[in-house]
């Protein structure tokens, strides 16, 4: 079994449709074959990819030369977001300080300072996916050394409100997902995660970054939920049903070999940021030296990654300048890019 | 207790954090919290009423009103037993518990994998507990359903209860870590393993009291050694109520010093408290 499509190799548990909950009889099923049959005609075709800005920046550590990058950054995708509410999402999941496994907290409150120069109201949220304390997790990862009264502008988002949204032409089996009210409720979600290479599913970036808006205090630790319904598909759902998006991603820093957790520090020294979330990650895979076409969730969300690559516009450094190959464990060893896109 | 008093919700329930919406899990551990410690019945009585009418007909709770299924928070509820709950409420969530397992469990996953040509293999034998229905098995579901199951054998001896128990500290004992100790319930990943956390480490062997494995004393050795160094103040009353289960919580321990950020922390750090001195409400 391909390793994305489980969760632990040893329980071989399955990504794709089960029968397990569905019991039809033989009227349901000619029904049920038909309206899908009908479905498929009418539904996902290949997208039709509009030029797509994406911005790549070389920057080698984290120090105070962030803050005026990331407001050009802002300013280059011409972000209008004054009066309205910015949740920003880092990737927050692990304690050890040793491994770059966390967003780093210059990074967003870099981010925050930009953002709210715009004159928008900012807030941060994360829902981690593993462990339950959110805040003490923050405050571990140095959020509450770096920004100033953390605590009052955090949301944990595995227990935030909760809304159950209906996901339109899903991937997955799911046909609705509980979803945390502030990710919902905001005028502009920043996905802002750690390039890192990733067990299940070959790079972890601002797309798969969006399961932190799953509530674990609806689904649990993990949230076992959305493997059952395959990783890649509902990442593509995610994409989908939380449109109103930005990514900043954190590869100043990043992570190779087996992460996300327990790989090694990659310093690739690279921010890469646009307002498409996939084309951000598309970027970002052709930075790590891997093949973006060979991303399952890529190919899900948009359809022909190929095309979605040529029509993203980079300004900042060139890929070629930046591109640094990540380590890939060898079950992963066949998404290697090979020469360009 | 007066900090958990005061962010009791006016419905009755609590939140996770102050201001926050009332949820199943911070009520349920407000409430053992408060009866370890003797609270003044009113409180209680509003906090019950408000469980009571959040429990779902199937027998089982939701984590919060919003959401239309009931979860693992059912364990946790359940734990406050017949005398607080009522007797017919408890026993149809005792029945719910009961018809909960891990997915992977399921005949149609080991049917699955004989088609495959691989046989089940202990893994898919093991029937523990899922966070969320129709999804795997994970070491905190499990132990706290074991914490409640074992409850309701002092109440009444049921035998598939024990059955059940049974395999649940099997499901847990075959799911630690290399180190001893336990994390959500994956001890390897892919061909790797994985590292242990504090907080499960405390529940598991909190659920595992009683248990001769010769797994447990490597565990307590595991569990002392986080005392000291681990970051949350749920991690430190896990495992300060997993020691003592074992007695083997050293005497000279440190009082609690990490932040207490959410209602669940402060719930926690007083039922380790009380256990401390003598009332494990989870044992008892």
């Amino acid at each position: 079994m391909p390793p994305w499509r489980c969760w632990r190799a040893r329980r071989s548990r399955a990504a794709t449709f089960s029968w397990s909950n569905v019991q039809l009889n033989r009227r349901e099923f000619l029904t049920g074959s038909a309206v899908s049959l009908i479905a498929a005609g009418c539904a996902r075709r290949p997208q039709a990819h509009r030029e797509t800005l994406v911005s790549v920046l070389r920057l080698k550590d984290y120090g105070q030369e962030l803050y005026g990058e990331v407001r050009r950054v802002l300013a280059a995708h011409r972000l209008n977001v004054r009066g309205k509410r910015v949740l920003l999402k880092p990737n927050l999941i692990e304690f050890d300080p040793h491994r770059p496994i966390n967003t780093h907290p210059m990074l967003v409150h870099a981010a925050l300072e930009a953002f709210r120069a715009l004159g928008a109201e900012v807030s941060i949220g994360e829902g981690p996916g593993h462990r339950r304390n959110t805040l003490d997790l923050a405050d571990a990862a140095g959020y509450f050394q770096t920004i100033p009264h953390v605590e009052e502008i955090f949301t944990d988002l595995n227990v935030d409100n909760v809304a159950r949204v209906r996901l339109a032409q899903p991937h997955s089996r799911l046909g609705s997902l509980y979803l945390a009210q502030s990710a919902l409720a905001c005028d502009l979600l920043v996905s802002m995660p750690k390039m890192k290479t990733h067990h299940w599913v070959g790079a972890t970036l601002s797309m798969k970054n969006l399961f932190g808006t799953v509530p674990g205090g609806v689904y649990g630790w993990p949230k076992n939920v959305l493997h059952w319904a395959g990783i890649p598909q509902c990442i593509a759902d995610l994409y989908h049903n939380l449109s109103r998006h930005f990514a900043i991603v954190d590869g100043i820093v990043g992570m190779e070999g087996n992460g996300p957790i327990q790989g090694k520090a990659k310093p690739a020294g690279v921010v890469v940021a646009g307002r498409d979330l996939a084309a951000v990650d598309a970027t970002c895979c052709q930075i790590m030296s891997i093949d973006p076409l060979r991303i399952e969730y890529l190919k899900l969300a948009v359809g022909d990654v190929g095309e979605l690559c040529r029509s993203t516009r980079q300004i900042g450094e060139p890929i070629n300048n930046v591109r640094t190959a990540f380590d890939l464990l060898p079950e992963w060893a066949g998404i290697r890019l090979k020469g360009q896109v | 207790m007066l900090t958990l008093l005061a962010s009791q919700n006016r419905d009755g329930g609590w939140p996770y954090r102050p201001g926050g919406p009332s949820w199943t899990e911070p009520t349920a551990y407000a409430l053992l919290a408060l009866l370890a410690c003797g609270a003044a019945a009113e409180p209680l009585e509003w906090a019950l009423r408000w469980l009571r009418a959040a429990q779902r007909p199937d027998g089982g709770w939701p984590p919060q009103p919003a959401v239309a299924e009931s979860t693992w928070v059912t364990a946790v509820a359940t734990l406050l037993g017949p005398a607080a709950l009522g007797e017919p409420p408890y026993r149809r969530a005792i029945a719910w518990l009961m018809a909960q397992s891990g997915r992977e469990t399921g005949w149609l996953s080991r049917l699955r994998l004989f088609l495959l040509g691989n046989p089940p293999s202990a893994e898919h034998r093991l029937a523990g507990w899922p966070w969320y229905p129709g999804t795997s098995a994970w070491v905190t579901p499990t132990a706290l359903t074991m914490l409640a199951l074992r409850k309701t054998l002092r109440w009444e001896n049921v035998p598939p209860v024990h059955a059940r128990l049974e395999m649940g500290s099997s499901f847990l004992l075959a799911h630690a870590c290399s180190d001893g100790g336990w994390n959500y319930g994956a001890e390897r990943v892919l061909s790797y393993d994985a590292d242990s956390y504090p907080e499960t480490t405390g529940v598991a062997l909190l659920a595992l009291h009683g248990s001769a494995s010769r797994q447990i004393p490597k565990a307590c050795k595991l569990a002392r050694a986080y005392l000291p160094v681990c970051q949350t103040s749920e991690a430190e009353s896990w495992l300060r109520l997993g020691l003592l289960a074992h007695q083997q919580l050293p005497p000279d321990i440190a009082p609690p010093m990490r932040p207490q950020r959410t209602v669940l922390h402060a719930a926690l750090a007083l039922l380790a408290r009380a256990a401390q001195q003598g009332r494990n409400i989870f044992l008892e």
